[in-house]
Protein backbone atom coordinates (compact mmCIF):
# COMPACT_ATOMS: atom_id res chain seq x y z
CA UNK A 1 0.00 0.00 0.00
CA UNK A 2 3.06 2.46 0.81
CA UNK A 3 4.21 1.38 -2.22
CA UNK A 4 1.19 2.27 -4.42
CA UNK A 5 1.11 5.54 -2.62
CA UNK A 6 4.48 6.66 -4.01
CA UNK A 7 4.54 5.34 -7.59
CA UNK A 8 0.86 7.52 -7.27
CA UNK A 9 3.07 10.47 -5.55
CA UNK A 10 5.98 9.93 -8.67
CA UNK A 11 3.68 9.54 -11.67
CA UNK A 12 1.70 12.76 -10.06
CA UNK A 13 5.09 14.68 -10.02
CA UNK A 14 6.25 13.81 -13.58
CA UNK A 15 2.85 14.68 -15.01
CA UNK A 16 3.05 17.71 -12.96
CA UNK A 17 7.04 18.54 -14.35
CA UNK A 18 5.54 17.59 -17.98
CA UNK A 19 2.66 20.05 -17.43
CA UNK A 20 4.89 22.75 -16.52
CA UNK A 21 6.99 22.20 -19.46
CA UNK A 22 4.52 21.42 -21.57
CA UNK A 23 4.43 24.97 -23.86
CA UNK A 24 9.19 24.84 -23.26
CA UNK A 25 10.81 24.41 -26.96
CA UNK A 26 7.05 24.04 -28.60
CA UNK A 27 6.96 26.07 -31.97
CA UNK A 28 3.54 27.02 -32.82
CA UNK A 29 1.52 28.67 -35.63
CA UNK A 30 -1.22 31.50 -35.46
CA UNK A 31 -3.18 32.39 -38.26
CA UNK A 32 -6.21 34.91 -37.09
CA UNK A 33 -8.72 37.40 -38.53
CA UNK A 34 -7.71 40.74 -37.79
CA UNK A 35 -9.42 44.07 -37.92
CA UNK A 36 -7.73 47.26 -37.94
CA UNK A 37 -8.90 51.23 -36.98
CA UNK A 38 -6.44 53.98 -38.16
CA UNK A 39 -5.72 56.54 -35.46
CA UNK A 40 -3.35 59.82 -35.77
CA UNK A 41 -2.41 61.19 -38.53
CA UNK A 42 -3.33 57.71 -40.73
CA UNK A 43 -7.11 58.68 -40.17
CA UNK A 44 -6.89 61.60 -41.93
CA UNK A 45 -6.19 59.60 -45.01
CA UNK A 46 -8.72 56.43 -44.41
CA UNK A 47 -10.85 56.97 -41.45
CA UNK A 48 -13.02 53.81 -41.63
CA UNK A 49 -11.97 50.84 -39.81
CA UNK A 50 -10.86 47.92 -42.09
CA UNK A 51 -12.35 44.27 -41.63
CA UNK A 52 -10.51 42.88 -44.32
CA UNK A 53 -7.54 41.15 -42.96
CA UNK A 54 -5.11 38.23 -41.45
CA UNK A 55 -2.37 37.98 -38.73
CA UNK A 56 -0.54 35.09 -39.10
CA UNK A 57 2.79 34.25 -36.52
CA UNK A 58 5.42 31.44 -36.06
CA UNK A 59 6.40 31.80 -32.52
CA UNK A 60 8.74 29.13 -30.36
CA UNK A 61 8.65 29.00 -26.78
CA UNK A 62 12.03 29.26 -25.32
CA UNK A 63 10.27 28.34 -22.50
CA UNK A 64 6.69 28.48 -20.51
CA UNK A 65 6.27 32.39 -19.92
CA UNK A 66 8.60 33.35 -22.94
CA UNK A 67 8.21 33.42 -26.85
CA UNK A 68 10.02 34.61 -29.81
CA UNK A 69 9.19 34.51 -33.45
CA UNK A 70 7.97 36.04 -36.58
CA UNK A 71 4.76 37.80 -37.26
CA UNK A 72 3.45 38.75 -41.05
CA UNK A 73 -0.29 39.69 -42.47
CA UNK A 74 -2.03 41.28 -44.54
CA UNK A 75 -4.51 44.66 -43.66
CA UNK A 76 -6.19 46.05 -46.72
CA UNK A 77 -7.72 49.60 -45.47
CA UNK A 78 -9.91 51.58 -48.33
CA UNK A 79 -12.16 54.52 -48.28
CA UNK A 80 -14.24 56.68 -50.88
CA UNK A 81 -14.90 60.24 -49.63
CA UNK A 82 -17.63 61.93 -51.69
CA UNK A 83 -17.33 64.15 -54.44
CA UNK A 84 -15.53 67.16 -53.61
CA UNK A 85 -13.78 70.36 -54.71
CA UNK A 86 -10.42 70.50 -54.20
CA UNK A 87 -7.99 73.83 -54.58
CA UNK A 88 -4.25 72.16 -56.21
CA UNK A 89 -0.95 74.56 -55.85
CA UNK A 90 -0.90 75.68 -59.57
CA UNK A 91 -4.69 77.55 -58.57
CA UNK A 92 -6.50 75.02 -60.59
CA UNK A 93 -10.21 73.69 -58.67
CA UNK A 94 -10.79 69.74 -59.47
CA UNK A 95 -13.48 67.97 -58.59
CA UNK A 96 -13.27 64.30 -57.52
CA UNK A 97 -14.37 61.19 -55.72
CA UNK A 98 -11.13 60.06 -53.83
CA UNK A 99 -10.31 56.73 -52.99
CA UNK A 100 -7.64 55.84 -51.35
CA UNK A 101 -6.39 52.64 -50.86
CA UNK A 102 -3.26 51.04 -48.55
CA UNK A 103 -2.41 47.67 -47.58
CA UNK A 104 0.18 46.71 -45.42
CA UNK A 105 2.34 43.76 -45.04
CA UNK A 106 4.39 43.73 -41.59
CA UNK A 107 7.44 41.34 -41.37
CA UNK A 108 8.42 41.33 -37.71
CA UNK A 109 10.28 39.69 -35.15
CA UNK A 110 8.20 39.28 -32.18
CA UNK A 111 8.36 38.58 -28.56
CA UNK A 112 5.72 37.31 -26.17
CA UNK A 113 5.94 37.11 -22.69
CA UNK A 114 2.37 34.67 -20.56
CA UNK A 115 1.44 35.60 -17.66
CA UNK A 116 -0.46 32.65 -16.73
CA UNK A 117 1.04 29.60 -18.63
CA UNK A 118 -1.03 27.44 -16.60
CA UNK A 119 -4.46 29.14 -16.69
CA UNK A 120 -7.35 27.87 -18.44
CA UNK A 121 -7.09 32.52 -19.67
CA UNK A 122 -3.69 32.83 -20.25
CA UNK A 123 -3.00 36.37 -19.98
CA UNK A 124 0.24 37.51 -22.58
CA UNK A 125 2.29 40.50 -24.22
CA UNK A 126 3.89 41.01 -26.53
CA UNK A 127 6.21 43.15 -28.55
CA UNK A 128 7.05 43.04 -32.44
CA UNK A 129 9.96 45.27 -33.97
CA UNK A 130 11.02 44.92 -37.74
CA UNK A 131 9.13 46.44 -41.27
CA UNK A 132 6.01 46.53 -43.42
CA UNK A 133 4.90 46.72 -47.22
CA UNK A 134 3.05 49.39 -47.97
CA UNK A 135 1.03 49.72 -51.17
CA UNK A 136 -0.02 53.04 -51.10
CA UNK A 137 -2.75 54.03 -54.24
CA UNK A 138 -4.95 57.71 -54.31
CA UNK A 139 -7.37 57.98 -56.65
CA UNK A 140 -8.99 61.26 -57.82
CA UNK A 141 -11.98 59.78 -59.95
CA UNK A 142 -10.23 56.54 -61.53
CA UNK A 143 -6.68 58.21 -62.09
CA UNK A 144 -4.47 56.80 -59.37
CA UNK A 145 -1.12 57.38 -57.90
CA UNK A 146 1.20 55.30 -55.83
CA UNK A 147 3.50 54.86 -53.61
CA UNK A 148 5.13 51.82 -52.00
CA UNK A 149 7.48 51.53 -49.87
CA UNK A 150 9.06 49.18 -46.54
CA UNK A 151 8.60 51.51 -43.45
CA UNK A 152 9.81 50.65 -40.19
CA UNK A 153 7.44 49.19 -37.82
CA UNK A 154 6.68 48.62 -34.24
CA UNK A 155 3.72 46.80 -32.87
CA UNK A 156 3.19 46.40 -28.98
CA UNK A 157 0.21 44.15 -27.75
CA UNK A 158 -1.56 42.57 -25.63
CA UNK A 159 -3.58 39.49 -25.43
CA UNK A 160 -5.66 36.44 -24.28
CA UNK A 161 -4.78 32.55 -24.82
CA UNK A 162 -7.63 30.21 -24.05
CA UNK A 163 -6.29 26.67 -24.78
CA UNK A 164 -9.14 24.32 -25.70
CA UNK A 165 -8.41 21.71 -22.64
CA UNK A 166 -6.17 22.45 -19.67
CA UNK A 167 -2.53 22.79 -20.66
CA UNK A 168 -3.73 22.23 -24.33
CA UNK A 169 -1.61 23.32 -26.88
CA UNK A 170 -4.00 24.50 -29.03
CA UNK A 171 -6.57 27.18 -28.62
CA UNK A 172 -7.96 30.50 -29.44
CA UNK A 173 -5.97 33.52 -29.29
CA UNK A 174 -7.53 37.16 -28.95
CA UNK A 175 -5.35 39.98 -28.82
CA UNK A 176 -5.50 44.11 -29.23
CA UNK A 177 -2.51 45.33 -30.64
CA UNK A 178 -0.92 48.84 -31.77
CA UNK A 179 0.78 49.11 -35.05
CA UNK A 180 3.34 52.29 -35.26
CA UNK A 181 3.94 53.03 -39.04
CA UNK A 182 6.01 56.23 -39.91
CA UNK A 183 5.29 57.07 -43.48
CA UNK A 184 5.73 60.70 -45.48
CA UNK A 185 3.30 61.21 -48.42
CA UNK A 186 0.74 63.51 -49.84
CA UNK A 187 0.61 65.25 -46.04
CA UNK A 188 0.58 62.10 -44.11
CA UNK A 189 3.14 61.45 -41.53
CA UNK A 190 2.39 57.58 -40.28
CA UNK A 191 0.12 54.28 -40.69
CA UNK A 192 -0.99 53.88 -37.17
CA UNK A 193 -3.42 51.94 -36.20
CA UNK A 194 -5.38 50.39 -33.30
CA UNK A 195 -5.84 46.43 -33.96
CA UNK A 196 -7.81 43.35 -32.63
CA UNK A 197 -7.04 39.95 -34.21
CA UNK A 198 -9.03 36.87 -33.17
CA UNK A 199 -7.75 33.31 -33.86
CA UNK A 200 -6.68 30.04 -33.41
CA UNK A 201 -2.69 28.93 -32.03
CA UNK A 202 -1.89 25.26 -32.97
CA UNK A 203 1.61 23.91 -32.64
CA UNK A 204 3.60 22.85 -35.76
CA UNK A 205 3.62 19.14 -35.03
CA UNK A 206 1.53 16.91 -32.70
CA UNK A 207 3.27 16.03 -29.67
CA UNK B 1 -2.87 14.27 -37.39
CA UNK B 2 -6.38 15.03 -38.75
CA UNK B 3 -6.74 18.07 -36.15
CA UNK B 4 -3.33 19.59 -37.94
CA UNK B 5 -5.07 19.02 -40.96
CA UNK B 6 -8.19 20.75 -39.74
CA UNK B 7 -6.03 23.11 -38.72
CA UNK B 8 -4.44 24.08 -42.17
CA UNK B 9 -7.58 23.82 -43.51
CA UNK B 10 -9.08 26.49 -41.43
CA UNK B 11 -6.33 28.89 -42.21
CA UNK B 12 -6.42 28.99 -46.12
CA UNK B 13 -9.67 29.30 -45.58
CA UNK B 14 -9.48 32.48 -43.50
CA UNK B 15 -6.60 33.27 -46.06
CA UNK B 16 -8.30 32.89 -49.09
CA UNK B 17 -11.63 34.81 -47.48
CA UNK B 18 -9.48 37.86 -46.70
CA UNK B 19 -7.50 37.86 -49.94
CA UNK B 20 -10.77 37.71 -51.96
CA UNK B 21 -12.76 40.32 -49.71
CA UNK B 22 -9.97 43.20 -50.62
CA UNK B 23 -11.28 46.15 -52.18
CA UNK B 24 -9.91 47.22 -55.45
CA UNK B 25 -10.60 51.31 -55.88
CA UNK B 26 -11.27 51.04 -59.44
CA UNK B 27 -13.96 48.15 -58.99
CA UNK B 28 -16.26 50.01 -56.67
CA UNK B 29 -16.42 53.51 -59.04
CA UNK B 30 -19.42 54.16 -61.14
CA UNK B 31 -18.88 56.20 -64.14
CA UNK B 32 -20.06 59.14 -62.33
CA UNK B 33 -17.78 58.84 -59.87
CA UNK B 34 -14.64 58.00 -62.22
CA UNK B 35 -14.71 61.75 -63.88
CA UNK B 36 -12.93 64.37 -63.02
CA UNK B 37 -13.54 68.16 -63.50
CA UNK B 38 -10.55 70.39 -63.49
CA UNK B 39 -10.97 74.33 -63.85
CA UNK B 40 -8.79 76.94 -63.75
CA UNK B 41 -8.46 80.43 -64.57
CA UNK B 42 -6.87 84.10 -64.67
CA UNK B 43 -6.96 85.57 -61.47
CA UNK B 44 -6.02 88.67 -62.72
CA UNK B 45 -8.94 88.80 -64.57
CA UNK B 46 -12.13 90.30 -63.82
CA UNK B 47 -14.98 88.32 -65.03
CA UNK B 48 -17.40 90.83 -64.06
CA UNK B 49 -16.29 93.63 -66.51
CA UNK B 50 -17.56 90.82 -69.45
CA UNK B 51 -21.38 90.75 -70.49
CA UNK B 52 -21.65 89.33 -73.94
CA UNK B 53 -20.46 85.93 -74.98
CA UNK B 54 -20.27 83.61 -77.79
CA UNK B 55 -19.84 79.78 -78.44
CA UNK B 56 -18.05 77.78 -81.41
CA UNK B 57 -20.77 76.31 -83.11
CA UNK B 58 -18.99 72.54 -83.27
CA UNK B 59 -16.05 71.39 -81.24
CA UNK B 60 -12.59 70.85 -82.59
CA UNK B 61 -11.10 67.46 -82.51
CA UNK B 62 -7.50 66.75 -81.24
CA UNK B 63 -6.30 63.33 -82.51
CA UNK B 64 -2.89 61.94 -81.40
CA UNK B 65 -1.64 65.41 -80.83
CA UNK B 66 -2.71 66.36 -84.49
CA UNK B 67 -6.10 68.83 -85.85
CA UNK B 68 -8.43 66.53 -86.41
CA UNK B 69 -10.82 69.06 -88.06
CA UNK B 70 -14.74 69.83 -86.45
CA UNK B 71 -17.13 67.49 -85.59
CA UNK B 72 -20.77 68.34 -84.61
CA UNK B 73 -22.15 64.92 -82.79
CA UNK B 74 -25.79 65.23 -80.81
CA UNK B 75 -23.31 65.16 -78.17
CA UNK B 76 -21.70 67.76 -79.26
CA UNK B 77 -24.55 69.89 -80.22
CA UNK B 78 -26.15 69.24 -76.56
CA UNK B 79 -22.63 69.73 -74.77
CA UNK B 80 -22.65 73.58 -76.39
CA UNK B 81 -26.21 74.12 -75.68
CA UNK B 82 -25.61 73.66 -72.21
CA UNK B 83 -22.14 75.79 -71.98
CA UNK B 84 -24.89 78.76 -73.17
CA UNK B 85 -27.35 77.81 -70.56
CA UNK B 86 -24.88 78.05 -68.25
CA UNK B 87 -23.25 81.21 -69.38
CA UNK B 88 -26.51 82.65 -69.39
CA UNK B 89 -27.46 81.52 -65.77
CA UNK B 90 -24.46 83.31 -65.28
CA UNK B 91 -25.65 86.80 -66.02
CA UNK B 92 -23.88 86.33 -69.26
CA UNK B 93 -25.47 87.41 -72.75
CA UNK B 94 -24.90 85.53 -75.90
CA UNK B 95 -24.52 87.27 -78.74
CA UNK B 96 -23.81 85.97 -82.27
CA UNK B 97 -19.71 86.03 -83.01
CA UNK B 98 -20.06 88.66 -85.53
CA UNK B 99 -21.86 91.27 -82.34
CA UNK B 100 -18.07 91.33 -81.10
CA UNK B 101 -18.76 89.15 -77.88
CA UNK B 102 -16.77 90.20 -75.00
CA UNK B 103 -15.89 86.39 -74.27
CA UNK B 104 -15.40 83.35 -77.20
CA UNK B 105 -16.10 79.92 -75.55
CA UNK B 106 -14.32 77.01 -78.05
CA UNK B 107 -15.06 73.59 -76.47
CA UNK B 108 -12.01 70.30 -77.90
CA UNK B 109 -12.18 66.53 -78.31
CA UNK B 110 -9.26 65.43 -77.49
CA UNK B 111 -8.57 61.86 -78.19
CA UNK B 112 -4.81 60.29 -78.12
CA UNK B 113 -4.98 56.34 -79.02
CA UNK B 114 -1.56 55.04 -79.42
CA UNK B 115 0.01 52.16 -79.41
CA UNK B 116 4.11 51.28 -78.59
CA UNK B 117 6.13 48.09 -79.55
CA UNK B 118 8.92 47.17 -77.28
CA UNK B 119 11.78 44.78 -78.60
CA UNK B 120 13.22 43.17 -75.85
CA UNK B 121 16.40 43.85 -78.33
CA UNK B 122 16.10 47.78 -77.73
CA UNK B 123 17.05 47.03 -73.62
CA UNK B 124 18.27 43.69 -73.81
CA UNK B 125 21.64 44.92 -74.70
CA UNK B 126 22.46 46.83 -71.30
CA UNK B 127 21.29 43.39 -69.10
CA UNK B 128 25.27 43.01 -69.74
CA UNK B 129 26.14 46.06 -67.66
CA UNK B 130 23.51 45.86 -64.88
CA UNK B 131 24.36 41.67 -64.89
CA UNK B 132 27.33 40.55 -66.20
CA UNK B 133 26.97 36.88 -67.17
CA UNK B 134 29.58 36.36 -64.29
CA UNK B 135 26.62 37.05 -62.11
CA UNK B 136 24.82 34.15 -62.61
CA UNK B 137 28.24 32.06 -62.96
CA UNK B 138 28.82 32.18 -66.67
CA UNK B 139 31.83 34.15 -66.72
CA UNK B 140 32.59 35.39 -70.86
CA UNK B 141 29.25 33.89 -72.01
CA UNK B 142 26.98 36.77 -73.91
CA UNK B 143 23.64 37.33 -73.67
CA UNK B 144 21.26 35.93 -76.45
CA UNK B 145 17.84 37.49 -77.47
CA UNK B 146 15.52 36.05 -79.58
CA UNK B 147 13.08 38.75 -81.90
CA UNK B 148 10.63 39.51 -79.12
CA UNK B 149 8.29 42.34 -79.06
CA UNK B 150 5.71 43.86 -76.61
CA UNK B 151 3.31 45.54 -77.26
CA UNK B 152 1.03 48.06 -75.87
CA UNK B 153 -1.60 50.36 -76.24
CA UNK B 154 -2.85 53.49 -74.57
CA UNK B 155 -6.20 55.66 -75.19
CA UNK B 156 -7.11 59.10 -73.73
CA UNK B 157 -9.85 60.75 -74.28
CA UNK B 158 -10.44 64.17 -72.64
CA UNK B 159 -13.08 66.98 -73.38
CA UNK B 160 -12.13 70.86 -73.19
CA UNK B 161 -13.71 73.86 -72.80
CA UNK B 162 -11.62 77.31 -72.91
CA UNK B 163 -12.69 80.57 -72.72
CA UNK B 164 -11.19 84.14 -74.52
CA UNK B 165 -11.00 87.34 -73.79
CA UNK B 166 -12.28 89.14 -76.98
CA UNK B 167 -12.78 92.14 -75.31
CA UNK B 168 -9.44 93.43 -74.45
CA UNK B 169 -7.98 91.51 -77.62
CA UNK B 170 -7.56 94.92 -79.49
CA UNK B 171 -5.54 96.56 -76.72
CA UNK B 172 -3.30 93.01 -76.25
CA UNK B 173 -2.85 92.39 -79.31
CA UNK B 174 -3.82 88.59 -78.64
CA UNK B 175 -6.55 86.00 -77.75
CA UNK B 176 -5.64 85.71 -74.19
CA UNK B 177 -7.34 82.28 -72.43
CA UNK B 178 -8.99 83.68 -69.27
CA UNK B 179 -10.91 80.73 -68.10
CA UNK B 180 -10.35 76.50 -69.15
CA UNK B 181 -11.58 73.56 -68.05
CA UNK B 182 -10.71 69.46 -68.38
CA UNK B 183 -13.39 66.46 -68.30
CA UNK B 184 -12.26 63.05 -67.78
CA UNK B 185 -13.41 59.55 -66.69
CA UNK B 186 -15.96 56.92 -68.13
CA UNK B 187 -18.82 58.24 -70.56
CA UNK B 188 -18.09 61.94 -70.72
CA UNK B 189 -19.23 61.53 -74.00
CA UNK B 190 -22.93 60.39 -73.20
CA UNK B 191 -25.42 62.92 -74.35
CA UNK B 192 -27.66 62.51 -71.21
CA UNK B 193 -24.62 63.26 -69.17
CA UNK B 194 -23.32 66.74 -71.10
CA UNK B 195 -25.60 69.16 -69.04
CA UNK B 196 -24.47 67.69 -65.54
CA UNK B 197 -21.13 68.21 -66.30
CA UNK B 198 -21.23 71.77 -67.54
CA UNK B 199 -23.11 72.23 -64.14
CA UNK B 200 -19.73 70.38 -62.80
CA UNK B 201 -17.79 72.92 -64.66
CA UNK B 202 -19.29 75.99 -63.49
CA UNK B 203 -20.50 75.07 -59.51
CA UNK B 204 -16.83 74.82 -59.21
CA UNK B 205 -16.18 78.18 -60.86
CA UNK B 206 -17.87 80.49 -58.61
CA UNK B 207 -16.04 83.32 -59.84
CA UNK B 208 -17.20 83.29 -63.31
CA UNK B 209 -20.25 85.25 -62.83
CA UNK B 210 -21.62 89.36 -63.39
CA UNK B 211 -23.28 89.29 -60.07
Amino acid sequence: MKNSKIVLLLMLSVAGIVKVNAQQGLTKVEVNYSAAFPTSSFKDLISDGSFRGIDLKIIHNINDKIAVGLTTGFQDFYQKYPRAVYKLNDGSDVSAVVSNSVQTVPLLATFHYNFGPQQRLQPFVGAGVGGDIVLYRQYLGEFGSSKNSFAFQAQPRIGLYFPFREGGTTGLTLSGYYNIIPFKYNGTTNLNSFGVSLGISFPTRNY
Amino acid sequence: MKTGILNFLASVSLIALVTGCTKEPLNNLTDDESRIYITNHDSTVNFKSFHTFSVADSVALVNNNQPGGKDQTAFDVQFISALKAAMAAAGYTLVDKSNNPDLALAVTVINNNYSGIISYNDYGGYYGSYWDPYYWGYPGYSYYYPTYYGVYNVNETALTVDMFDLKDAASSNQLKNVWTALIRGEGIFNTDKATSQVQSLFSQSTYLKIN
